[in-house]
């Protein structure tokens, strides 16, 4: 009798108990479903600005990290010219952001202007990369007028040259440990609206004299290419003209720093017929056969001749006529 | 034999019990548990940190004095996982990346939502968008692909960054009555991969409202600024800003009035729209997201820029927008389009080799 007793009275309390918990556990559901969307603003704004310090050494973190400490790798000087028009600062800001993951790179950025324009400027300074800022002005004579196709004149030949005129008068000036390190070093030209992986970066930092690589989207093909056979460049892999003396794109060689140095004459000829702008420097430096080939025997595709669409301005055009264009002040 | 009183004690006792534990799995552990399973695969993902780093800096801590190495790139994935080991272990208590910034605690996380599809500059785009993407901290990237299957491409690229990512596919419907394989022009492009990016994170933090984040959709061709994405990351319903070179301006923009409020559009095309703002001109709070899990791209029917209207028409209204960038006078966004590239020369000199990834 008794054992029964107490069976029913702990069966009933356990019900009870299970029946509390379910409920317990609904009304935890419930809470959740309703959204707090609205915060007290006080709290938010703390933590906002706790947030913004937070971040502030999160990045500061970032800039002083391991890349800047790598002071024992060859530099790279990586030498694009640019010129003003609407993508500039677009390109050059993408640009940057590859650019500061690569360790020991120095950016040499030439304008075509008169002079260094605030744009350029401001963005330099606060790119956080280790830079120099030139200017020179293309001559008229040279110059793709408005409507000329991108192919007529070859573009950036003064400003890769002046490029090469700061990298040498440095190179003379330089001693001791400096001048150590400029015997390493290696010299890129990187136009602004290409794309490099940074994997690129590693490939081209050990270059003896010209190293060269396969570029993707160049050429009317998917990818141009040297052959290599026996480690060593045999012919070139190209869609337009392989009888130059170096089919190869801006994009697609690094020369090492003590060759330019040494070779004071070479320079890209301004003049030069089309396509023929990267032979007109590179063969004064070396024949095919010093060539050192990369990226796995020239057989991946580590940069890419991207080019940018112009951006379509019929709308903005006609405001202008009207004086309603968009406030110059604001930097684009 | 049991006595029928004696079944339904033991059927009243169980019942309750069951209920209890399958409601409590359904809301409150299972997120957990998903949530961990969800972490510590993007944990695993991330330690595949590119070779250049871990390869150098092992091989100066071996040698002391830095020799030349030809390192080849380590394609095969043993290779990582066998030098990582002891990485491993460490980054299963905290969040350590080596090229990503460091993972804070503090930061509400940016889901990034990418839809791409397979053409030729597919990879030079997702490469320099993720040089991009390592300077940000917490960031999460949500890439999905239109394609049947994850391309071999894509999910290299992914692994390779080191970035915390997630890789999805669905595949816009082609509509095989139209001359080649061109997809149903009804549908506007990325709809549908966004979507599935929006069902996903409704699927993967469910009701756990206290995981702070933003949700922003980035094209994989345009141009981000890294100030863009701090200025977001305050974001408490939804953010919006000027992006350049959209609607055939130099840039387009929200109207904020002296009190700080968003009152209209500056735009010449349609500046009626509810949302007149382009894709990359706005964010929204996570937060947001899950609390209105019916809120989605409309798939068909939408006129020309209202695809963003047909979304945050149901998430906010104008007031509740939070103009950034300087009260919405800076530039950090640009609409950029990457030219097709000319592949005439392919047909002619024999096709490049197939085989090499562009």
């Amino acid at each position: 009798m008794r054992m029964r007793l107490k069976l029913k009275t702990v069966f009933v309390l356990y019900f009870t108990v299970s029946l509390l918990g379910l409920f317990y556990a609904l009304m935890q559901l419930g809470a959740g479903q309703r959204c707090d969307c609205r915060d007290p603003d006080l709290s938010k704004d703390q933590q906002i600005s706790q947030l913004r310090g937070e971040l502030q050494k999160l990045q500061e973190h970032i800039k002083t990290s391991e890349l800047s400490k790598k002071t024992d790798v060859p530099r790279i000087y990586v030498i694009t010219p640019t010129y003003a028009r609407l993508v500039q600062k677009a390109e050059l800001t993408r640009l940057s952001h590859t650019f500061l993951h690569v360790p020991q790179l120095h950016w040499i950025v030439v304008e075509d202007a008169p002079l260094p324009t605030p744009l350029v400027t401001d963005f330099l300074a606060a790119s956080g990369l280790t830079y120099t800022h030139l200017y020179k002005l293309t001559p008229k004579d040279r110059k793709l007028q408005e409507g000329d196709p991108s192919w007529l004149k070859p573009r950036g030949a003064e400003q890769r040259n002046e490029g090469l005129r700061w990298l040498r008068e440095m190179g003379s000036a330089a001693k001791g440990k400096e001048a150590a390190a400029l015997e390493e070093a290696v010299v890129y030209f990187a136009d602004d609206d290409n794309t490099y992986s940074l994997q690129l970066f590693e490939e081209m930092r050990y270059t003896y004299r010209v190293s060269v690589w396969p570029v993707g989207l160049v050429g009317g093909m998917k990818f141009e290419r040297p052959v290599v056979e026996d480690g060593k460049v045999v012919r070139f892999h190209t869609g337009w003209r392989p009888n130059r003396p170096f089919p190869i794109d801006m994009a697609g060689f690094a020369v090492s720093l003590r060759m330019i140095l040494s070779n004071r004459q070479a320079q890209f000829d301004g003049d030069a017929q089309m396509g023929f702008l990267e032979s007109s420097f590179l063969q004064h430096l070396v024949t095919m056969d010093d060539l050192e080939p990369k990226a796995d025997l020239c057989t991946k595709v580590l940069v890419w001749h991207t080019r940018t669409e112009k951006p379509k301005m019929k709308r903005e055009d006609a405001l202008q006529k009207q004086g309603l264009g968009s406030d110059p002040d604001v930097e684009v | 034999m049991p006595k029928r009183r004696d079944i339904l004690a033991i059927v009243l006792i169980v019942l309750p019990w069951t209920l209890l534990i399958t409601v409590w799995h359904q809301s409150a552990i299972a997120p957990l548990f998903a949530i961990r399973k969800v972490c510590h695969h993007l944990v695993k993902e991330i330690l595949i940190i590119p070779e250049r780093l871990t390869i150098h800096r092992q091989r100066l801590a071996d040698d002391g004095t830095e020799t030349r190495h030809d390192t080849g790139p380590a394609t095969d994935s043993k290779e990582y996982c066998s030098q990582d080991k002891d990485i491993v272990e460490v980054v299963r208590t905290e969040y350590v990346y080596t090229r990503p910034p460091p993972w804070s605690d503090v930061l509400p996380t940016i889901h990034v939502i990418t839809p791409t599809y397979s053409r030729p500059v597919q990879k030079a785009e997702l490469t320099r968008l993720a040089n991009t993407f390592l300077h940000v901290p917490n960031l999460h990237w949500i890439l999905v692909e239109d394609s049947q299957r994850r391309t071999p491409l894509v999910t290299r690229l992914l692994r390779e960054t080191g970035l915390n990512y997630t890789h999805l596919n669905v595949e816009t419907p082609r509509n095989y009555k139209l001359r080649g394989d061109t997809r149903d022009p009804r549908i506007p492009r990325g709809t549908m991969q966004r979507n599935l990016a929006l069902r996903w994170l409704r699927e993967t933090f469910k009701s756990n409202s206290s995981q702070a984040g933003i949700v922003y959709f980035a094209d994989d061709d345009n141009t981000y600024s890294l100030e863009l994405f701090e200025e977001m990351r305050s974001t408490r319903k939804v953010s919006v800003w000027p992006v350049a070179f959209v609607g055939g301006l130099r840039y387009e923009s929200p109207k904020v009035n002296a009190a700080g409020k968003v009152y209209g559009w500056k735009t010449v095309f349609d500046p009626h729209r509810p949302f007149a703002i382009d894709m990359a001109g706005f964010a929204i709070n996570l937060r947001l997201i899950l609390f209105k899990p019916q809120a989605y791209f409309k798939l068909r029917g939408v006129k020309g820029g209202y695809q963003e209207s047909s979304l945050l028409r149901e998430l906010v209204t104008l007031s509740d927008l939070e103009p950034k960038a300087a009260n919405c006078t800076k530039i950090l966004v640009w609409h950029t389009r990457t030219e097709k590239p000319v592949l005439v020369n392919e047909g002619k000199k024999g096709f490049t080799d197939p085989n090499v990834e562009i």
